[in-house]
Order: structure tokens, then sequence, then C-alpha cells
């Protein structure tokens, strides 16, 4: 018999195209993990904070890549900046708070202190225990290779040779944050709720594409009126799919039924000053529909940029999946409202936020014990062998192309989101490089699917 | 301290029997016994916390109306133990077994008197918490923190009007939040 449990990492390939299985290992094995850190989330675009949470020179949110610490802080210039929360002397944090206001990042150790920029601004002592003084220049906090924004999003790359955010992103990726930049001037609510799932991130990231589970895993919330069928709406679905492992599944509007909003919205008739603004309204203006495109306003699915961040239902909220090791991760969740809605809609949107998501959410609290019982599932000699069943529609359906270039899979509750999620994992886990990634990874896909 | 009386602390007992009791409703699982002790009115409430720096800890938690973790009224109360009492709530299917403890009560105002007993009286209780939670084989999670609760008093008996909890972690250290607190 041969040692299962050390070449996992080294068998290079995990996940089956043709058939859709996916070996269950990579949900809790060491070796995988360590690479995972080190070629998606290093090399990847990974979101960091939403611009309204930093809005004054000193104003900080530490969030991760991976597993490195890092704070994301507006400078005296007011470039957003992304400082790896650890000083260069001895590796202590310098700045142990998640968010708030500082003018430097000063070290408890030795107070070495830093500049909003990174640079190393103060050494005490300096003339008297480094004799000659310190290159400055040379040991100021280490940064994120590349930070960008898209639309008030801030996200940054450890890699310098990363393509520009909005390249990775690709329509699909862009798409998925229009759904909540293009609400108007929104703003994340004061409060990011945060906790401890004993599980492997890629199940929750899974999880979010997957309109299957709704009915057994939130049954009891379906009961309480939560959910809607129509809402939950398994016979028409739309998938989307993007270069670099973007996609959205769920819910899909038909054409036919897209067209039937537009007349009621181009002939409003006499009811329409009664039309109450509403959470959703946004999706009728015709700004929002120019920036979705035809296929993307009429998916109401779940998006998730590549690789964790989820962009929740009826884009009120992102939910970011921060690995913690192979069967740990936490969630964050941010909420946004647009700053100008009234205090009763805001209300409206946070109290949902609160309801359905988070860890007492009504929904999400039935969540947790299932991806970790997969993770924990994945672990065992017998149960780790056999690989996991993502068959759901493989050889079923057709890619459709619309003629604005944008494209969806229209079917009953798939699998087409999860399998395209674990084939991208995979073409980052190959990859060599970012130049390797370009030339490997796979093009949206056409045909038959 | 000298100057308490006997009604003082007679008041004190009847407090404290009254949380003791209504935690016990909670551990034996007795949900809807446990509603009735709520008011109409009730606001069940737990901002979250965040580690700030010493400077800025008056932000420490989010405010009334921003995010938080419970933010409850008493149809929301009301949903929470239909949905842990119904099928399907597989957080609490097998159930947790929980214990729920009180301590360091402390009575920090009263709108009526020690010996009134008027409907509408409100007596706002300070105490310390601490949730203890095991579940299926090994699981466990332990919650600690501080309540602020305003009991009233409605036709001679006390009920629970306010339940404001700050809880100690920043980062939720379990998998979710599916007990009562």
């Amino acid at each position: 018999m041969t040692d299962a449990r050390t070449d996992i990492l080294d068998q290079g390939s995990w996940v089956d195209r043709e058939s859709g299985a996916v070996d269950r290992r990579i949900f809790s094995d060491e070796g995988v993990y360590q690479a995972e850190l080190e070629k998606i989330f290093a090399r990847g675009w990974n979101f960091m904070c939403h611009e309204s949470q930093i809005v004054e020179p000193g104003s900080f949110f530490a969030n991760y890549i991976g597993e490195d610490q890092v704070i994301v802080v507006r400078d005296k210039k007011e470039q957003v900046q992304v400082l790896i929360n650890s000083c260069p002397h001895r590796g202590n944090t310098v700045c142990r708070a998640e968010q708030g206001q500082v003018r430097s990042f000063y070290c408890s150790y030795h107070g070495w202190n830093f500049g909003l920029d990174g640079k190393l601004i103060g050494v005490p002592d300096e003339k008297t225990f480094y004799r000659g003084g310190l290159d400055r220049d040379k040991w100021g906090l280490s940064k994120a290779a590349q930070v960008q924004s898209y639309k008030g999003f801030v996200f940054a790359t450890l890699d310098p040779d990363a393509i520009p955010l909005e390249d990775f992103l690709g329509w699909v990726g862009r798409l998925s944050l229009d759904h909540i930049a293009e609400q108007g001037d929104v703003e994340v609510v004061d409060g990011i709720q945060k906790n401890v799932v004993r599980c492997n991130w890629k199940l929750a990231v899974d999880n979010l594409f997957d309109w299957y589970h709704p009915m057994v895993s939130h049954g009891s919330a379906i009961k309480l009126g939560m959910l809607s069928k129509e809402f939950l709406s398994v016979d028409q679905q739309m998938v989307i799919l993007g270069e670099y492992g973007h996609a959205i599944g769920g819910v899909g509007v038909s054409r036919e039924d897209q067209q039937r909003l537009d007349d009621k919205y181009n002939n409003p008739g006499p009811d329409a000053k009664k039309r109450r603004r509403s959470p959703n309204s946004w999706r009728a203006e015709q700004k929002a529909k120019e920036a979705l495109g035809p296929v993307g306003i009429r998916s109401k699915g779940h998006p998730n940029v590549f690789p964790n961040l989820w962009v929740s239902t009826g884009a009120t909220q992102l939910c970011l999946r921060i690995p913690k090791g192979p069967m740990e991760t936490e969630l964050w969740w941010f909420t946004f409202v647009e700053k100008s809605m009234p205090p009763e809609m805001k209300k409206m949107v946070i109290q949902g936020a609160i309801h359905f998501f988070g860890p007492a959410g009504l929904l999400e609290q039935d969540d947790g014990e299932n991806w970790s019982h997969s993770t924990r599932g994945s672990k065992g000699l017998t149960t780790g062998a056999r690989a996991l069943n993502f068959e759901m529609g493989l050889g079923k359906d057709e890619v459709y192309v619309d003629e604005s270039g944008q494209s969806c899979i229209e079917s009953p509750v798939s699998e087409h989101a999860q399998r395209w999620l674990y084939q991208s994992w995979q073409e980052w886990m190959q990859a060599e490089s970012w130049d390797d990634l370009i030339k490997h990874h796979s093009p949206e896909p056409r045909g038959k699917i | 301290m000298s100057s308490v009386t006997v009604e003082q602390m007679l008041l004190q007992h009847e407090v404290e029997q009254f949380l003791y009791h209504e935690a016990s409703l909670l551990d034996d699982r007795r949900f809807d016994d446990w509603l009735q002790l709520l008011t109409g009115d009730i606001h069940y409430w737990m901002p979250i916390r965040r580690t700030t720096t010493a400077k800025d800890v008056a932000h420490e938690f989010t405010a009334p109306g921003a995010m938080a973790f419970f933010d409850e009224d008493i149809m929301m109360l009301n949903l929470r133990v239909q949905k842990m009492t119904g099928p399907a709530a597989w957080s609490e299917d097998p159930p947790s077994r929980t214990r729920h403890f009180v301590s360091n009560i402390r009575i920090v105002e009263n709108t009526g008197d020690s010996t009134s007993s008027r409907t509408g009286d409100e007596i706002t209780v300070a105490l310390n918490f601490h949730l203890y939670r095991t579940r299926l084989e090994s699981e466990e999670d332990s919650w600690i923190g501080r309540r602020q609760d305003v009991l009233r008093r409605v036709d001679g008996e006390l009920k629970l009007a306010k339940r404001h909890i700050f809880i100690e972690q920043t980062v939720i250290l379990s998998q979710n939040l599916s007990n009562l607190f």
C-alpha cells in the first residue's frame, strides 16, 4: 500500500473534469494548505476593505492575506497602504487593534516607529545604540506588492507580477462587485461580525454556489417563512463563469420575465408615485442595467470573487472566508447600505443581515456544523480516500452567449459553479507563476458543459 | 452598605430567584415558558465587540442600530424559539447541552422603591454571565460577558423588558450562536 497521506500535494491533480470528482483530502491536507497560501492567497488579489471604512488619514482596518496579517491604512497623502503587520527588528506586531485611528505604528517591543506609509520614522536612541545610524530606507514595514481599488473595494496582492485588479476580476468579478457598487453611494455599516468555523475555507466557498442545500440545511428557516419557494427558484437558475475562478450561481431571471420587468418600469402607470423605493429598486435603474449588462442584470445569484469573497444574498453583504489552517476558517461579514437610503430602509437592511447571516443568523447558524463535519470527514483513512461527487448538471447544459458577449448557463440547480471553482483552484495550484497561470488557465467555457 | 434595608434584601433575593429560574428554563429547553417571562416590548441585543487601542476604547462596542450579533424584538425571539423547537433545526438537533450561570448580580437602578410593587416599576440589573455549551461527541464552547437586564413589574410579577449582552470575545470562537443568552 502506498503512503497516501504524504503525496497528496505531489499528485498535482485532484479534480477530475470528466467525472466531476474531487479528491476530498484537499480539505484537510497540511501540504496542500501551505501551497494554497503561496499559490492562491499570496499570488491573487485579496479583498482588504471598503474605502468607506478608512476615510480619514490614519484610519486603518486590520485584515489578512493568507495568514499574514496586514494593516490597511489611509496615509497622509490619502493613498491606501497595505502594510505587513510585523516589525522588521524582532517581528512583533506594530498594530494590535483591529480598526481605529493612529498617527503612526509604534512597536511595543523596542519602540521602532513607522509612518502611515510604512517608512521607519523613529528608532529610540538610534545614535547611541546604532553607532553611525540605521539605514532607515531599508528597514520600513514590508508592504503588499500592489494595492488597487475597484469602485471603492480595496484589494491587495503580495505578487509584483499579478495582472491589474480589473483584469484579474474580469467581467464576472467586476459584475459581482457591481451588484453592491451600482446601488449608489454605498458605505460599510459599523461592525464586522467575525466567527470561527472548523472547516476548510473551500467548503465555505463551495457552499455559496449551492442552491441544492437550502431546502435541507435551512429547512427550519424555510418553515418560518424566511425563504420562499419563489425566492429559491430551483428550476430557474443562472450560473456565470469567469476567468481565474470567479463565478456566480443561483437565481436567474428569465429573459421573458426581465422583459416584463423592463416594460413595467418603462410604463409605470398611475401607481408609479406610490411605488416605494426598496433595497432592490436600484436594479431597475438604467445606469445599473448598463453597468451589469443584459445577462448580469438577470442574475440574482451568489457571486464569489476568487478565491474567498462572497457577495451575499441581495448584495447587501460581503462575506470574507479567511483561512486559519486547513481545518479552520474565519467568516467576516461586511454590511453595506446606500448613504441616501431613508433610515427605516437602512434598518431593514441591517436587521435582515443580522437575522439571516452571521453566527446567530437563522440561516447561517445551521451551516457551520455541516461544513466542519465535511472537513473532518476528509481526514479519515476510508472517508478521505473516497472522492466527492460534483456531477450535478455535468454534460447536461449549454453556455448561452449574449450579443453583448456576456455568457451564462440557464438550468435547474446544478454544480457547474462548484466544478469551475475546483477546476480553477487546481489551475492556480498547478501554475508556477503568474506567467504560467496566464498561459494555462481555462478560458470561459463555451458550448456544451 | 450600612443602610441596607430588609426590603432591599428581599428585592435582591426576588431578582436573583427570577434570573435563576429564567436561566433554568433555557437549560431545560422550556423555551415557550421562557417566552412567557418576556414583556411585549423586550429589546434583546448583543453588539459586536472590537479590539481597540486604549485611546479608542469608547468605540469598543457597536452602537445601537449598527451591526450586532443579536438585535431582537419579541417577534424575532418567538421565531428563534419556533426554529429551535421545530423540525430541521440542525444546529440544535441533536440539542446542545447548555448551562447558564449568572453571578455578581447588582441592582443598579430602581424606578420604584424597594417596597413598591406597582405595575411599570423597572429594576435595572447588572450581572456577569457564563454560558457553557457542549455538543455531539466533543464540541465545547464557552461565552462569558456582562449583561444589563431590565426587569419590569407586571401585575406583581417580574418580567424581562431588556437584555443587553456584552460579550468578551471579539472574534466569536464558536461555529454559531444558536443558543439564547
